[in-house]
């Protein structure tokens, strides 16, 4: 038990070393970077290739590591981050997403795709120590992680750059006005906030071994929920938080086996925040100002003329029987995307709340369906509409004590709800099968026939789009939609007279995940296999872009938005090796060029 | 006035580029992949394989040595004179091993008439959602890494060269009884670790092992010290893991640097990989396996010889399995025709398929589960950082 203790404490101060560099970013420029993960994935791999390739010892590949990961930082924050400044801080979000897909190819491109073993720059394994043995490289980790934790909140509060930097996070305009050169500041968070992150890597490496240009993702997720556990922007909290998580991990582990894994780290997300809203050592947000703002309240979607309407209609309708069957089976997912898109129109465009956790849903539909109709016979109608009701049903129930939590903390919630949807798929293995998956799940068919052709499932599809175009426009026009609008727009001034906005946030999202869960049950049928590998965080991710991209005021945007972002990886198909890093630049193009999405006017 | 011209202009460019960008590929996809299924109409001189494989993504080591395998049984098929007289060439798709795209890809690649042939690809999932366009279409699925225990189940179209797991694990855990009669199990949590576990207990506990701790574990969890220590502290004679290469050398690394574990260890997997990223604590390691490169087995002595030509380094079992696909569809299609029905019914009444795996030269397929007859496997032991023969 003690061992057990041990080792979830040195994985913990793994982690903490990570998010301490995730919640410095946070407290300095409010933005929740998800690339920091890729910067910190960046720094092991280049320390692999500076250990081992040119057998540097321990300081020189610190420092290089240091220099090299800061000027990743340094580009990340002029580049990307600050044309994004006055923009909701969904777009930085979202285009921190893109900047992580491209450096995890570029770091694959560059050192190839292999796990290699880390070279020992410490030794890692030469200490005894009640049953487990640990090494001088953990010890320096430990060692680290206190210096820079005491040595960031000590600058911060005293140092005269430090005070600076506090100032631009509380205030940018104000702190301006004092003369204070902001963008500089942020420069410098950024840079050493990046540098930490590459050192971190060096770290890490070691205590994990083994490494490769994937690794730094799955670690840096969870020290992302360590930092959010902690309290965002809190350097105390972010090392709690990660010793804590380690901890949590480990014991949850040892009792329940790994297989309960994400289950134990996301629970002890979702009760922790529910305890505590902003994090074990978190400030009390005063404002809760909604993260999407004026990606919907500041536009207005484009009006389709009368005329046009139906001619669209038509030519896609027709579209499939004049081209190749390739044509329709592209087509049917980017209308599946479309479909678990559209919704979030309700949640994160009217009621202004980013929404990360969608493959939940989508995966509740599937299963539904596939169950209800590959087991136990159901006809396919039934099965879609019951795999639509099931996930917003058990949706809103996993989710309704999230709704109490403000900004940031949210959407970060939600990736949590995402991940133990899927997580509990895979336990409840005598319904869903598990892991294992589920095969056989028969194609769509209605009234005895069967939809054997990508052309004939393509048409079935599309008259599911356009029904849910049809009832999420009503839904935006009525009296519901504009009460869930007044919500985003201004929750202080929803609630004094009256409004419930927890209420009505969970009502639109259990719209949103109606739907999603009718697309996932739509891509049961077409896929005929699901298993829950198929519904990782990266759907959830892909399905928010999609509705950010199309205009969140606009349902009609989001097809738009998935024909950009489903169709793409196959429309740039002939590029081959680099087509994801041209991927996530032409996303981070649009997400500052196009702020208010493809469809939507500036007002 | 002029800062803010400044930034319109710059706005216009960068929006009119990305526009650009997006109106030259989607009328460069126009006309060739969206075009109305006339791409590729066979050329009366060669025929084609398509291959789907995850070139990036998280998968994209695995696209690499199914890469060299099959490009190096190409190239020999080549040499050998085609099939048929034609010649045989690979159409390489890279799905990321992500089903949305195998599902995408699978009518353009249905449509292709040069196309005799399908492989691929590396996950279960992946390969199933794309299985039923196959079906329809008539045209062979021939998943040579797909040994998950529904894999053939779509249909009489797809197949797969891989044993079953039911016939693998019994030898298996006849191989852990022959050492060790209390043992802890690990296994990875997807589709294929969960029933290759369930085979080998099924198995263990036939010859009378007593399992004494079992866990699954996530193929992303970087630290497996919580279910490894209570699995060394049940004092077992072995450690048996079911998984993968990187996760392997991981169990056996913090089994012995950190967890201090001297026993057995059954498991790893046969891939430079995973006796370089285990070293020196892998030595030792116990495991039944289809191919090594010192395997005794003619076949595989021959394709070894080759491979150390090509590539200069050893071949992995990814790289015998993707490479044999392409020698098994050839021969095959030998002995019919090089056209699609000429696969199927090669499959199906072909008898004396070159066998690369096990001690046995041939092999043919089992026409009820569409998979590889029974077979026998090779006892190996990692001794100086190679897998060679025991008994």
């Amino acid at each position: 038990m003690v061992d057990t203790l041990i080792t979830g404490f040195m994985h913990g101060n793994a982690y903490a070393i990570v998010a301490l560099g995730m919640s410095l970013i946070f407290g300095v420029s409010n933005v929740a970077n998800f690339a920091h993960a890729a910067v910190f994935g960046m720094g092991m791999m280049i320390a692999w290739w500076l250990g081992s390739v040119l057998g540097l010892g321990i300081v020189p590949t610190i420092i290089l590591v240091a220099l090299i990961t800061g000027l990743i930082g340094l580009l990340l924050n002029t580049l990307v981050i600050s044309p994004l400044q006055n923009r909701p801080s969904v777009a930085a979000l979202l285009a921190t997403i893109g900047v992580g897909m491209i450096l995890d190819n570029t770091s694959q491109m560059i050192f190839g795709t292999e796990t290699r073993s880390f070279p020992e720059l410490l030794p890692s394994h030469n200490i005894e120590f009640l049953g487990v043995r640990i090494g001088t490289s953990d010890i320096v980790m430990l060692l680290l992680t206190v210096a820079i934790m005491a040595g960031m909140a000590a600058f911060l509060k005293y140092g005269k750059m430090g005070q600076a930097i506090r100032a631009t996070a509380q205030d940018t305009q104000a702190a301006k006005q004092v003369g204070i050169p902001v963008k500089r500041i942020q420069n410098i968070s950024f840079v050493i906030a990046s540098a930490l992150a590459g050192v971190a890597g060096i770290f890490v490496g070691m205590f994990n071994s083994n490494v490769s240009p994937t690794s730094g993702s799955s670690v840096g997720m969870t020290a992302f929920i360590a930092a959010t556990i902690g309290g965002l922007g809190s350097m105390p909290g972010a090392v709690v938080g990660g010793l804590t998580l380690g901890i949590v991990e480990a014991l949850g582990v040892y009792s329940f086996g790994d297989g309960a894994h994400d289950l134990i780290t996301f629970g002890a997300l979702i009760v922790i925040l529910l305890v505590r809203p902003n994090g074990l050592f978190g400030k009390k947000q005063v404002l809760h100002e909604p993260m999407t703002g004026s990606f919907s309240g500041g536009a207005k979607p484009y009006r389709i003329p009368k005329w046009l309407g139906p001619i669209l209609i038509v030519a896609a309708l027709v579209a499939p029987f004049l081209a190749s069957d390739y044509f329709s089976s592209v087509g049917i997912q980017i209308m599946i995307y479309a479909m678990a898109a559209m919704g979030l129109t309700m949640v994160s465009g009217s009621a202004g709340q980013v929404a990360l956790g969608q493959a939940g849903p989508i995966a509740l539909g599937a299963y539904t369906s596939a169950i209800l109709v590959g087991q136990l016979h159901a006809s396919f109608l039934v099965g879609v509409l019951c795999g639509g009701l099931v996930a917003a049903i058990f949706s809103s129930i996993i989710t309704f004590p999230v709704w109490k939590l403000s900004g940031h903390y949210i959407a970060i919630a939600t990736i949590g709800v995402g991940s133990i949807t899927v997580a509990l798929i895979r336990v409840f293995e005598p319904i869903t099968k598990g892991s294992l998956g589920i095969t056989g799940i028969p194609f769509p068919q209605l009234f005895g026939f069967t939809l054997f052709t990508p052309q004939l499932q393509y048409v079935l599809v599309l008259a599911f789009l356009l029904i849910e175009l049809l009832i999420i426009t009503k839904i935006r026009k009525s009296h519901l939609g504009k009460t869930i609008e007044s919500i985003g727009n201004d929750p202080v001034a929803s609630e004094s007279i009256g409004i419930r906005t927890s209420a009505y946030k969970a009502l639109a999202f259990a719209i949103a995940a109606f739907f999603a869960g009718i697309a996932g049950a739509l891509m049961a049928h077409q896929y005929t296999y699901i298993d829950p590998s198929m519904f990782p965080f990266a759907t959830s991710s892909l399905v928010l872009t999609i509705a950010v991209l199309g205009g969140l005021s606009s349902p009609v945007g989001t097809i738009l938005g998935a024909i950009v972002l489903v169709g793409a990886p196959e429309l740039l198909r002939f590029m081959s090796g680099g087509r994801i890093i041209v991927y996530g630049v032409l996303l981070i193009l649009i997400i500052i060029f196009r702020p208010q999405g493809l469809f939507a006017k500036k007002e | 006035m002029t800062r803010n011209n400044h930034i319109s202009i710059r706005q216009l460019l960068i929006g009119a580029c990305t526009a650009g960008a997006l109106l030259f590929t989607s009328a460069c996809a126009q006309n060739s992949t969206f075009g109305s299924g006339t791409s590729g109409e066979s050329s009366s001189s060669s025929v084609a394989i398509a291959v789907m494989y995850p070139e990036t993504g998280q998968y994209a080591e695995y696209g690499k040595m199914f890469k060299q395998g099959l490009d190096l049984g190409v190239k020999q098929v080549n040499a050998d004179g085609g099939v048929q007289g034609k010649k045989l060439e690979l159409k390489y798709f890279d799905t990321q091993s992500d089903p949305k795209q195998t599902a995408a890809i699978a009518p353009k690649i249905a449509a292709d008439k040069s196309v005799v042939a399908v492989v691929g690809d590396y996950s279960s999932g992946a390969s199933m959602a794309a299985s039923p366009t196959f079906q329809q279409a008539k045209l062979v699925h021939y998943g040579f890494n797909n040994s998950a225990s529904d894999f053939t189940s779509t249909g009489d179209y797809v197949w797969t060269p891989q044993f079953s797991q039911a016939v693998f694990q019994k030898q298996n855990a006849e191989l852990v009884a022959q050492k060790a009669k209390k043992i802890a199990a690990v296994y990875i949590e997807n589709d294929w670790g969960k029933s290759a576990y369930a085979e080998f207990k099924k198995e263990a506990k036939k010859l009378g092992i007593s399992i004494v701790y079992e866990s699954s574990y996530l193929a992303d969890s970087t630290d497996l010290s919580p279910i490894l220590i209570p699995a060394r502290d049940a004092k077992p004679d072995a450690v048996v893991h079911i998984g993968y290469g990187p996760d392997g050398a991981l169990v056996v690394n913090t089994l012995r640097d950190k967890l201090g574990y001297t026993g057995l260890f059954y498991g790893g997997q046969i891939t430079q990989e995973y006796i370089k990223l285990s070293g020196s604590n892998g030595e030792g390691t116990r495991l039944i396996g289809p191919f090594t490169p010192d395997s005794t087995n003619p076949n595989a002595a021959k394709f070894v010889k080759a491979f150390r030509a090509a590539y200069k380094t050893d071949p992995g079992e990814f790289n015998q399995t993707s490479y044999a696909s392409i020698i098994d569809l050839a021969y095959g299609m030998n002995k019919t025709s090089a056209t699609r029905e000429g696969v199927e019914k090669a499959l199906k009444t072909v008898d004396d398929f070159p066998c690369y795996v096990g001690t046995k030269t041939t092999f043919k397929f089992n026409q009820s589960t569409r998979r590889m007859d029974s077979t026998s496997f090779l006892k190996l032991e990692l001794t100086d950082g190679k897998f060679q023969i025991t008994d």
